[in-house]
């Protein structure tokens, strides 16, 4: 009997795969099934979002941060403006800060609802997508009363906002969240507790929270791994100190702590405690002004800073160095995605094929933001 | 629903095998009630463009920034939106006639396809002149009808007096 010879295949996951959420390449390794080696190719989205920012005015860089990562375009816009603000101590009016975080955590639950459905879509259950678009819907729609736009937002400016909230827009708010809290639970039974779901990520792809921690991964990718860093409430900013919200962390409630589905529900409990914080923040909003007086040319004092803010996909870091002029001399942005990227040859070593699909989408990474 | 702790040793797999087939039938039927419930209901999505109800142009809010418009009536030639656009998609060319020393534009292009739409040149304009409209179904055959010209090729137009503040305003732009 002849001895069955099996020889390692390489095979190029994307930049076209559905499953790569965007222009991403994965260059494998495979014996069969089980992958030996992953080389996330990235770059095929880069813009020189970086480098166009030298070329524009501080202001005028704010509707490319929105492109930074454009499904949660108001963090993004949030992180720039904390930037500029520390930078050129600008104020901010209280008004403002609350209207920043509102918009802020909507667009964190619309995010993570886009995050949820595509990830149980990848696994192979298409119903449970147009359920979580559905309520994101409703987000896009209050986003474009009180901006102008669903995706690209550009509501926050440097030193305020650019509108007050509509006529109506509070009722409007707080009747989303009545009807969206018990959404979760729905959702919930619906996809995630469903055994064959369950199956899918339990246990599978763990990261350990040492090593999640060595290979810096933000947000909610190290929660799951039970590490409790959140800046919102480790290093707070605006008004993020004045209203009450938990944590969730990975618990391992089905399998152990760091695998595919504590990504998953973090995610989920997050939502929750976003939906805590529009709640307060809509109670608490002080009457007043919305824009602080800055002159229309900005020009911050030279210097250099680097602001991190809790995006929808971790740690949104700007580095911005300013030589006193009109355009910033240099900008670095640092974003979860990329982060994420760095560890997945790390962990995919001896996993299938199939699991190697559940963590990309676990990792909830966005491919323009890997790139810029 | 089973959310009970791991029993087996083998990854990925928890209980055991008559047990897990139990729960798959449970939780699928759970998740199948939640469709169910959503069967008899009416369809939320909508066939654009020729189901909908209403044009949904006329269903946007009323800040939705759609294709820019401008008012050339109250255009007092400031180039302040000019400044203040990123992307550079606003050409504005005024000239001053020597003898009587008016100022006159002869050319205010917006080029609606490289324009992204961010409203940064809607905020600094004084008289509200050039604004977003609800419009948003722009396809044209050819790129270069996209680009709009609020002034004809050869023919020159006298912008609008700005008012005192607004004037005030106006200078303060350079700063
Ligand atoms: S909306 Fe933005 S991109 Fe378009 S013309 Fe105005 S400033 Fe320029
Ligand atoms: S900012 Fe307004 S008034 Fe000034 S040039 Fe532009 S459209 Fe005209």
């Amino acid at each position: 009997m002849t001895e069955f010879i099996t020889e390692e295949m390489t095979l190029n996951m994307g930049p076209q795969h559905p499953s790569t959420h965007g222009v991403l390449r994965f260059q494998l390794t495979s014996d069969g099934e089980v992958i030996h080696s992953v080389k996330p190719d990235v770059g095929y989205l880069h813009r020189s979002i970086e480098k166009i920012a030298e070329k524009v005015t501080y202001h005028g860089f704010m509707p490319y941060t929105d492109r930074v990562d454009y499904v949660a375009a108001m963090n993004s816009n949030f992180a720039w403006a904390l930037t500029v603000e520390k930078l050129g101590g600008y104020q901010v009016p209280e008004r403002a800060e609350y209207l920043r975080v509102i918009a802020a955590e909507l667009n964190r639950i619309s995010s993570h609802l886009i995050m949820l459905g595509v990830m149980a879509m990848d696994i192979g259950a298409v119903t449970p997508f147009p359920y979580f678009l559905r309520e994101r819907e409703t987000i896009n729609d209050l986003l474009e009363e009180l901006c102008g736009a669903r995706l690209t937002y550009n509501y926050i400016r440097i030193g305020g906002v650019s509108s007050d909230l509509p006529d109506g827009f509070r009722d409007r708010a707080l009747r989303f969240l009545d009807h969206f809290e018990p959404i979760i639970d729905e959702f919930n039974r619906l996809i995630t507790y469903n055994e064959i779901f369950v199956n899918r990520l339990a246990n599978i792809v763990i990261i350990p929270r040492e090593q999640a921690i060595a290979w810096a991964l933000v947000g909610p990718n190290l929660r799951a791994s039970g590490v409790k860093w959140d800046l919102r409430k480790d290093e707070p900013y605006s008004i993020y100190p004045q209203v009450e919200f938990d944590i969730p962390v990975g618990k391992g409630e089905v399998g152990t702590v760091g695998d595919c589905f504590d990504r998953f529900i973090v995610r989920v409990d997050e939502m929750r405690e976003s939906s805590k914080i529009i709640r307060q923040c809509l109670d608490k909003m002080p009457e007043g002004e919305i824009q602080s007086k800055l002159p229309r040319q900005l020009k911050p004092p030279k210097g250099e800073v680097y602001v991190r803010s809790e995006s929808a996909r971790g740690e949104m870091g700007y580095y911005l160095v300013s030589n006193g002029g009109l355009n910033p001399e240099r900008v670095k942005i640092r974003t979860g995605s990329f982060s994420a990227m760095a560890i997945m040859e790390e962990v995919s070593k001896g996993i299938m094929i199939a699991d190697m699909v559940a963590l990309i989408s676990s990792l909830d990474v966005i491919a323009p933001e890997i790139d810029r | 629903m089973a959310t009970t702790a791991s029993t087996d040793a083998v990854p990925g797999f928890r209980g055991t095998y008559f047990g897990r087939i139990k729960n798959a039938i449970i939780s699928i039927m759970e998740g199948m009630s939640v469709t169910l419930g959503y069967l008899l209901q009416r369809p939320i999505t909508i066939q654009y463009p020729d189901r909908t109800p209403k044009p949904v142009k006329d269903t946007l809010p009323e800040r939705y920034r759609g294709i820019l418009e401008l008012d050339m009536k109250t255009c007092t030639a400031c180039l302040a939106c000019e400044r203040a656009c990123p992307i550079g998609c606003i050409k504005i060319e005024v000239v001053k006639d020597k003898e009587t020393k008016k100022r006159y534009i002869t050319r205010f292009d917006i080029d609606i396809a490289k324009c992204m739409y961010c409203g940064l040149c809607v905020d600094p304009c004084p008289g509200g002149a050039i604004r977003h409209t609800n419009e948003f179904e722009g396809s044209t055959s050819d790129v270069q009808y996209l680009v709009r010209r609020f002034v004809p090729p050869g023919e020159r137009i006298e912008p609008a007096k700005p008012k005192k503040k607004e004037k005030e305003e106006a200078g303060a732009e350079g700063s």
